[in-house]
């Protein structure tokens, strides 16, 4: 069942002459987890904006074609309504937190929309705990550091209990440890609580083990659309400049000298499999 | 470090801390007006000894100190007004005398009275808190917002003031050379950049907000209610009393208060 489904999307930013966006038409099932990709300025981060409807709402501008998000319509819903439905969670963790404690930052969603107090305890509590994050909960946010900041971020969105949740580079100003603990976040929030995810990611070699549904863009476009493995070893997204999973390029490398493993590998471990059974062969 | 130091609150948990800031704010005022209302030393010096226990209690002596090293220029330009001025402008002038001296002081002292108190006040409420406040006070909840936000983002916009600071120091600009004019000026290439970035920040901020719901519903709930404790009554039982207390003094004895050096000097003869 889709979730999330674009026909025809095109959009133009107010004042612009270009199209950030150019005849985008995907479709994402509930439970996904979804990696978006693509080089700098492909227009990510506006696709994002649409599905939350801050494009058009927010951003204003000229917007063709449909966006259907669990069923509502975009451009006839408030981005309050949509909020309940979609989390966005933005690539800059200081500026998404303007409470003076984490708590109340996580609670600021619920509040907006009017929920009992002891529900919001309890939502709270929970959305904590599910980022792990409940022995800062006091804390304000200067007091963290960047990867707690991205955690609580998360929580704030969590809280509110979204069946889709989008994460626009949350990992850009953290070091590889770091990044890899929110990807684990990430990952379990859509494996146990099955929330359909949409992760803009530049390094797949942290993030594309965990995909099920790859989309790479380029120009507003969206030129790759489908199974991991298949977009990561298509000539194609070489050449966009995607940046492919080290494990999954080595697979690549390997057959052009002619060695070819029997499976497409997505991380070191696999790889590491797969080669050893090739050498077996041997 | 040292520039947003200040700007931090520090995160107590004493009885005051734990105290509404509604009342305290009404405890504040109740200082407020006692301190306008008297202009002799002597019940100014018991107002000033009066808040002693608050600040100890709360364990803010430090911050407190700092706060009236801070007014102590003002305090001083105030004692050297009143002292001269008094003695010039008056139609029959105070020769410089005890009493002069006196009035002096209690003028100096009742500007201090009125720093003291609030200073108190804010260095035993959090930001949380008084926003809260504000909001339970019927202010439309987007100004508290505002404060709360506000005071959230003055560290970073601090520490993003020194990182600009430094930036432009690296590219040769001198913050410190010419006249005054020539300073302020100096300060332009880091003002234009501090403004552009906040101005970003903020709408960054208000996607972050309407992505979150932000005025879904007329009727908020709040995560906090402030709840009025046994020691909230107790400070508006004392604030009250004191306040009775100083109406009555001086409704009735306002002009038999006795100047501190006419009860002096007969002790220092008493002394001979
Ligand atoms: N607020 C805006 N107003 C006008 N044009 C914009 C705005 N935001 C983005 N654009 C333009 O839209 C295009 C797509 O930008 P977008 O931010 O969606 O790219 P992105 O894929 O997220 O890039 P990055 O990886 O750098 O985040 C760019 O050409 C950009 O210049
Ligand atoms: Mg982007």
């Amino acid at each position: 069942m889709a979730i999330i489904e674009t026909a025809n999307l095109t959009y133009t930013y107010p004042g612009s002459t270009r199209s950030s966006l150019q005849d985008v038409t995907i479709e994402i099932k509930k439970g996904e987890f979804v990696v978006l990709t693509g080089p700098s300025g492909c227009g990510k981060t506006t696709l994002c904006r649409c599905f939350n409807g801050l494009v058009p709402h927010f951003y204003g501008g000229e917007l063709q074609g449909d966006v259907t998000v669990t069923g509502l319509n975009v451009t006839q819903q408030a981005i309050c309504d949509l909020a309940q439905h979609v989390g966005l969670v933005f690539q800059s963790p200081e500026n998404q937190l303007f409470a003076l404690s984490v708590e109340k930052d996580v609670a600021f969603g619920l509040e907006n929309l009017g929920i009992p107090r002891d529900e919001i305890q309890k939502r709270v509590d929970w959305a904590l705990r599910m980022t792990g994050i409940t022995n800062i909960r006091e804390r304000a946010p200067h007091e963290l550091s960047g990867g707690q900041q991205q955690r609580v971020a998360i929580a704030c969105v969590l809280a509110m209990q979204p069946d889709v949740m989008i994460l626009d580079e949350p990992t850009s100003f953290l070091d590889p440890v770091g990044a890899q603990k929110i990807f684990d976040v990430i990952s379990r929030l859509n494996k146990d609580l099955g929330i359909t995810t949409i992760l803009v990611e530049h390094r797949l070699d942290l993030a594309g083990k965990f995909a099920n549904h790859v989309i790479v863009m380029d120009e507003g476009k969206v030129m790759l659309d489908g199974e991991p493995r298949g977009i990561f070893t298509s000539e194609d997204a070489r050449l966009i400049g995607v940046g492919i999973p080290k494990a999954t390029r080595l697979y690549q490398v390997l057959r052009e000298k002619g060695v070819s493993l029997k499976r497409i590998p997505m991380n070191p471990e696999e790889a590491a499999r797969s080669l050893r059974e090739v050498l077996t062969l041997d | 470090m040292s520039v947003f130091e200040g700007f931090k609150f520090r995160r107590v948990y004493s009885p005051i801390h734990q105290l509404d800031p509604r009342v305290k704010f009404f405890y504040v005022l109740a200082i407020f007006v006692i301190a306008i209302m008297f202009n002799q030393l002597l019940p100014l010096i018991l107002l000033f000894l009066i808040q002693l226990p608050f600040v100890f209690i709360a364990g803010v002596q430090r911050e407190w100190i700092r706060s009236l090293r801070g007014a102590l220029l003002f305090a001083t330009m105030i004692f050297v007004f009143n002292f001269v001025f008094t003695y010039f402008w008056t139609e029959y002038p105070l020769l410089p005398s005890p009493s002069l001296l006196e009035h002096s002081i209690a003028m100096t002292l009742r500007f201090i009275v009125l720093v003291e108190s609030f200073s108190v006040f804010f260095l035993t409420t959090s930001p949380d808190h008084l926003g809260l406040a504000l909001e339970q006070s019927h202010v439309p909840y987007e100004f508290c917002f505002a404060f709360t936000t506000a005071v959230r983002f003055v560290p970073v916009l601090a520490e993003e003031a020194q990182t600009i600071m430094d930036a432009q120091k690296a590219r040769g600009l001198e913050l410190e050379r010419g006249n005054f004019i020539k300073k302020v000026k100096n300060y332009i290439p880091v003002l234009i950049p501090l403004i552009v970035s906040a101005i970003r920040r903020s709408l960054e901020l208000a996607e972050a907000m309407e992505s979150r719901a932000w005025g879904a519903t007329k009727k908020r709930t709040n995560l906090y209610v402030l709840r009025m404790k046994r020691g909230d009554y107790v400070l508006i039982l004392i604030s009250a009393t004191i306040l009775i207390l100083a109406a009555y003094f001086w409704i009735f004895y306002r002009e038999q208060i006795p100047l501190l050096s006419s009860l002096l000097i007969p002790l220092r003869l008493a002394a001979a």
